[in-house]
């Protein structure tokens, strides 16, 4: 159909602007980074189904969705290896001692201990006395520190501090190796309240703002161009009927029909998993490409291609799938990004409602959850989640303004 | 003129028809009564509550009295959530609170994205009018809930803080026009912020393309000042676009309401709404989904009495 569309004069406009290019490659990125999370994902997923008892390993790929709800810290530790104050590292390591200590007391020290699980940080692999002695030594520390109501003005203990930390390392040892490297990684954005991960819950949410636009997106556009190619084309009731049917779906107020279609799933099969934000997504989005289609394929119908194609005989699907989709196409790439970002954004305030995303992280999860972080004064995770969107829907932005330069100029 | 408004209100009956049948055949893909009393309830229980709300009748007849009920804004049946409460009463209670958000936020949103899109107009390709859509690109990328929450925290707590009086409310609402800026100034404010980034680009555009026209043209040569040019002559011929627009802003606006609602606790429309999906409060999201419908489509059908007032050749078609 379109076999040289690198050399028509749209194509080229568009590679010309180094900006859209840049955007392009950065969208390509994300799509990377997704189809690196995605592929182990389904792989593991398939295994699962075919055989029952398979037990896909607990870290694969990337990041798994297991490893984005595993906590790998102490809550709400600053990211970019900065220090705390000194008030909040005795806290963090005041936790850290409470865990080894419990663990030692149980009836089964051994098996508590290996237990622990703080990302890739374990405890150090001593003989059970020289754990607990280790212990006593920190509480002993940690009691003396105790004494100030407040940390953080009194300096005068901060050695004091640096000793308890000490101690804190020796029974947690920092990972050698290739962990380091997965540690920092691990660290990078710092922890949320849970002392999850803020880097591999924000890394795992591009697969899933990737995986809800792409679907949604594709699925939107294809149905709302089929419907608005056939109202265009064919007029008369089935142009009556598709009017009809879109003024009903964008009568109801956006969110109001994404929350009603939502809805309709709780509690079924499907509950958790993200078919309902799908199909609320792509019942709620088709109108505008079905509106701008219907419009496109009028004007095209009476042009003098269409006129010549019908006088020749050729059949009306022939017509709409030779002369009338390929000359409407580059809308139906506009569209495809524009409800690309509505996807993404609309699942933010889906999630932060309690019906979007509902197994594992997502951007909109991720702010929703930081609400009460920012009153305390706590910005990592807000600022991951919205620094990695922005990203996304800023390089999609620039490829549907570009693609409207390039095909549409005098397009407002 | 009266014949244009009569034809687009019939234009939205079957419509609105098709608006209530929609609702009401997604509320019924699951059983409400299994939804809301869970699936240990007994079968008689489950039974009285079908009879209660007619739910065990034909499709069409509870159609047919839903639509009355609708079309008489007569909702008495209780809430299944709030024992005692009838639907009316909490679309009542509800609408008020929901409007003082909505309605200030669409008018300044309007007037103040005009006034920027003419400045950015009038600077054209200088650095002023380069940062202003910057800025709006910029301002389009980040996600309403990241707005709210730190405008919350900006407005409502930074200030309150630092300065010692709390002008804006953390959360909550009380009616009465006294203390409306303290409790839904700040939910505005960020409605306004957020949808200014679209619609400055848009005004931007609509003004750069009549700036071009030849009455323009004209209006200079025959002496009047700049100012005058761009705020009498191109404004009202921009008319037309812009009333569009605000037809588009409005779903995003009450998008921004029910979201603001929810985050600022303010008990109007959208939350009572999104608590009532939460709990499966079936006769709640009914009414609730056929009033919103039924005022965004009173909108609409206004935004097209205002399109035919500003441009009489619509009314013609």
């Amino acid at each position: 159909m379109i076999f040289n569309w690198k050399e028509s004069r749209a194509a080229r406009k568009f590679f010309r602007s180094r900006l859209s290019v840049a955007a392009l490659i950065v969208i390509s990125c994300y799509l990377a980074v997704a189809a690196v999370i995605l592929v182990p994902e389904w792989y593991y997923k398939l295994r699962q189904k075919l055989d029952d008892k398979y037990q896909p390993p607990k870290n694969y790929g990337l990041v798994s969705l297991e490893a984005s709800k595993g906590r790998v810290g102490t809550k709400n530790m600053p990211g970019l290896f900065l220090q705390p104050e000194p008030e909040q590292r005795l806290q963090r390591c005041e936790r850290l001692l409470e865990i080894v200590d419990r663990a030692l007391k149980k009836s089964n020290p051994q098996e508590a201990l290996a237990d622990i699980d703080f990302g890739t940080l374990k405890v150090a692999e001593r003989p059970l006395p020289e754990l607990r002695q280790l212990v006593d030594e920190g509480w002993q520390i940690f009691d003396s520190l105790a004494v100030v109501a407040n940390l953080n003005e009194a300096p005068e203990l901060q050695p004091k501090l640096k000793e308890l930390e000490q101690v804190v390392n020796e029974l947690y040892p920092p990972p050698t190796g290739r962990d380091a490297f997965w540690r920092n990684v691990e660290m990078l954005l710092g922890t949320d309240r849970q002392g999850r991960s803020i880097m591999l819950r924000a890394v795992y949410s591009i697969k899933v703002a990737v995986q809800i636009g792409v679907v949604t997106a594709l699925v939107a556009v294809l149905f709302g161009a089929l419907l608005g190619t056939a109202a265009g084309f064919f007029g008369g009731w089935v142009d009556h009927a598709v009017i009809w049917l879109y003024t009903t779906f964008s009568s109801i107020p956006n969110l109001v029909l994404l929350v009603l279609l939502a809805y309709m799933f709780t509690g079924t099969i499907w509950d958790g998993t993200l078919i309902p934000v799908y199909v609320a997504f792509s019942l709620t989005f088709w109108i505008g490409p079905c509106r701008v289609l219907r419009g496109e394929t009028l004007k095209i119908k009476e042009l003098e291609y269409v006129q010549a194609a019908t006088a020749m005989g050729c059949g009306r699907f022939y017509i709409i799938l030779r002369h009338i989709l390929p000359n409407a196409a580059y809308l139906l790439l506009i569209n495809f990004s524009l409800l690309f970002i509505g996807a993404i954004k609309s699942e933010v305030i889906l999630s932060f409602l309690g019906l979007g995303v509902k197994d594992g992280p997502s951007w909109g999860i991720m702010i929703s959850q930081s609400g009460s972080e920012v009153i305390n004064g706590f910005f990592w995770q807000i600022g991951a989640a919205t620094l990695f969107m922005f990203g996304l829907v800023l390089a999609f932005n620039i490829v549907s303004d570009a693609l409207q330069d390039a095909f549409d100029p005098r397009h407002l | 003129m009266w014949s244009y408004i009569i034809r687009r209100l019939i234009y939205y009956v079957p419509v609105y028809l098709a608006v209530l049948l929609l609702v009401m055949a997604v509320l019924r893909v699951q059983d409400p009564v299994t939804m809301h009393l869970g699936k240990n309830a007994t079968e008689e229980r489950m039974a009285d509550v079908r009879k209660e709300f007619g739910l065990d009748q034909p499709f069409l007849l509870q159609y047919a009295v839903f639509l009355k009920s609708t079309l008489t804004l007569d909702f008495s049946e209780n809430s299944w959530d709030f024992p005692g409460v009838t639907v009316g009463s909490m679309i009542r209670r509800a609408i008020v609170p929901s409007l003082s958000i909505t309605v200030p936020a669409l008018i300044l949103t309007t007037i103040l994205s005009i006034c920027v899109g003419m400045v950015s107009a009038y600077y054209r390709g200088r650095s002023i009018d380069k940062s202003l859509v910057f800025l709006a690109v910029l301002g389009m990328c980040v996600s309403l809930l990241a707005y709210i929450i730190l405008g919350q925290y900006v407005g409502a707590y930074l200030i309150a803080r630092d300065t010692g009086h709390q002008i804006f409310a953390i959360q909550g609402y009380e009616p009465g026009l006294k203390y409306w800026a303290h409790y839904c100034l700040l939910p505005v404010l960020i409605s306004v912020i957020v949808a200014m980034g679209y619609d400055t680009r848009f005004y931007r555009a609509v003004m750069v393309e009549e700036t071009g026209k030849d009455y323009i043209k004209t209006a200079l040569a025959k002496g009047i000042s700049k100012q005058r040019v761009m705020f009498v002559h191109m404004l009202k011929n921009a008319m037309i676009p812009i009333v569009t627009r605000v037809m588009i802003t409005l779903p995003f606006l009450i998008t921004g309401g029910i979201v603001m609602e929810m985050y600022f606790g303010i008990p109007g429309m959208g939350r009572a709404l999104i608590v009532a999906v939460n709990s499966k409060d079936f006769p709640v999201i009914q009414a609730f989904t056929a009033v919103f419908a039924a005022l965004f489509i009173i909108t609409i059908i206004l935004t097209d009495v205002l399109y035919a007032l500003v441009d009489p050749r619509v009314r013609l078609s």
